[in-house]
């Protein structure tokens, strides 16, 4: 009897330490509950169009809502897809309320200590300002000590505050943030300058331009868990980007959303298309 | 009535005598939202309709969205707004009014306690949540409550919105435990001593006698908070949970972010919670001046 016990023991000891040494590296929790319940939690953006955004009926539609579904078709699970903000979508990964995102995050190194961002970045895109025709813009020197708006949660109002001395205004939505550059409560509005180019498309901002030239050109990366980032997960992600890239699926993408080609993903179809056509 | 030469009379001769300070007199009571809500005429929607009509038309006369493009925007999304946003404003002030009542009529009833500590603790607790502002504590709630909990061996999510609803219920809580102690301490001691010289105990005085007549002393105040609770839901789109408020800054997003969508939207969200909210101030103003007769 004493005998068995020492074995159970010992026996229960090994097995503990062999279990511990495998979890210092890798145990896939989230990756394997994913696959066990058989259904994915993946964080969106429903307040960025054309990226992601509600059609009239309330649904999630966009571009990285497509590439989310597409995940979950080869993961093989049910999509549960979660809104998430700007200001909230890195709490909600590393909190487990969702066990990804696609949500137009721009990867940034502060980001990467937070969230796990695999590589390759599937988009990209610079900051710029709108403003009135009539201020003549030129240069980001123009705008120091000036009112620019902006949109919570967006990582470069910190940088043209730094870098040029704006003094930022920070508004929850941009149609609020618009609404202010119309009333001239500032002289510009700082955002993406895919967004802004595709406004000035639409006709309804005769009176504005994007006089200055993108700054920051920042890739965006998708998230996983920061401690599954080189595990199957963040593998996993990579390997979809991939493909993505190669096959052109982001290209084929963005023309149907009605996005501005980019430079960055013609060229990364390129650099990775197959050789053997 | 007694003629007081200086206080209901000019004063003839003498020196000046200072009435005595009342506060209830100069402060405002704690219907004055709901008084002023139930004082509106019935026409004051419409009133508002053509300002919101009218206000765009002149202010974006020459811009590129016309204001038929707005209201067009606005009326596809309407029953998206309406039922996905607008009655999940009205599910977490249910559920806010629930609990809040729930721990609030326990607290209220702690706040008169014979038990001196379980007094002290109640009175602390009321005062906390009465006195701080209500955002603050749904920051903290949002952040502090797990998204999910294991409760025998069964995972429990706990949605966004379940947390505003935590959050929400503090201060209505402390409030409700105000309503309770007072209207308990508004029954004439007469009472309590008649029902004990009869032999009741002091829990069945309080269930059988005091309470009863407290309930429709309480029923105007605390339909008065459910207002003002209602109104107050919208705090919950700073924290990212799917209402009214947050679902028309997505919908706003969709239409391609025109300013001449900000009057509309915001404009229809204030329209409804105007009509939900103005039939319950007329009908506690009416139940409270009601029972401010029969009393």
């Amino acid at each position: 009897m004493k005998n068995f016990f020492k074995t159970a023991v010992s026996g229960l000891a090994l097995a503990a330490m062999s279990v511990g040494s495998v979890s210092a590296q890798c145990t896939n929790d989230v990756w394997n509950k994913v696959m066990s319940s058989g259904k994915i939690v993946i964080g969106v953006k429903a307040d960025y169009k054309p990226w992601g955004f509600r059609d009239d009926s309330g649904n999630l539609v966009g571009m990285e809502i497509d590439m989310a579904m597409d995940v979950a078709a080869k993961m093989g699970v049910e999509a549960e897809l979660v809104p998430v903000q700007s200001s909230n979508r890195m709490q909600f990964l590393e909190q487990g309320k969702i066990d990804m995102m696609i949500a137009t995050m721009s990867d940034r190194a502060d980001r990467r200590k937070i969230v796990g961002i695999p590589g390759p970045n599937y988009y990209t895109s610079g900051t710029n300002i709108m403003a009135p025709k009539a201020l003549g813009f030129t240069s980001w020197e123009d705008l120091r000590g000036k009112k620019v708006c902006g949109k919570q949660g967006a990582f470069y109002n910190q940088i043209t505050e730094e870098r040029y001395g704006v003094e930022i205004m920070a508004f929850t939505g941009n149609a609020e943030a618009k609404q202010a550059l119309r009333d001239r409560k500032c002289v510009a509005w700082v955002y993406d300058d895919s967004s802004i180019g595709s406004d000035l498309s639409s006709g309804n901002w005769d009176e504005f331009e994007m006089p200055l030239a993108s700054e920051d050109d920042n890739p965006w990366g998708l998230g996983v868990p920061l401690n599954e980032a080189s595990c199957v997960f963040g593998n996993f992600m990579s390997g979809m980007q991939y493909n993505w890239h190669r096959d052109g699926s982001l290209i084929a993408l963005e023309e149907k959303w009605g996005i501005k080609p980019t430079a960055f993903l013609k060229m990364q179809n390129e650099r990775n298309s197959d050789w053997i056509k | 009535m007694k003629r007081i030469s200086g206080i209901n009379t000019p004063l003839k001769g003498g020196m000046a005598v200072l009435k005595p300070f009342d506060i209830n007199a100069l402060s405002p009571d704690g219907y004055i939202f709901t008084r002023w809500l139930a004082a509106l005429p019935w026409w004051t929607p419409l009133v508002m309709l053509a300002i919101i009509w009218g206000y765009p038309t002149i202010a974006y006369a020459q811009s590129g969205l016309s204001i038929y493009d707005a209201f067009d925007a606005l009326w596809r999304w309407m029953p998206f707004l309406l039922v996905s946003g607008f009655s999940f404003n009205v599910l977490i002030s249910f559920w806010t009014l629930l609990i809040g009542t729930v721990a609030g009529v326990a607290l209220g009833l702690g706040q008169i306690s014979t038990f001196g500590p379980l007094r002290a603790f109640s009175w602390f607790i009321t005062q906390l949540f009465r006195n701080s502002p209500w955002l603050v504590i749904l920051f903290i709630v949002l952040l502090a409550l797990p998204f999910e909990f294991t409760l025998f061996g069964q995972t429990i999510r706990v949605p966004d919105w379940m947390k505003g609803v935590f959050g929400l219920s503090l201060p209505i809580m402390a409030n409700i435990s105000e309503i309770v102690r007072g209207a308990v301490q508004s029954v004439p001691t007469a009472q309590w001593e008649a029902a004990e010289s009869l032999a009741f105990s002091r829990r069945q005085i309080l269930w059988q006698i005091i309470l009863p007549q407290c309930f429709k002393r309480m029923l105007p105040p605390w339909m008065n908070w459910y207002a003002i609770l209602t109104m107050a839901t919208p705090l919950c789109s700073l924290l990212g949970i799917e209402e009214i408020i947050t679902l028309s800054r997505q919908a706003m997003e969709s239409e391609d972010n025109q300013p001449e969508l900000l009057v509309p939207f915001y404009g229809f969200a204030l329209l409804l919670f105007f009509v939900y909210c103005y039939p319950i101030a007329r009908l506690t103003m009416r139940l409270e001046r009601h029972y401010a007769v029969k009393l």
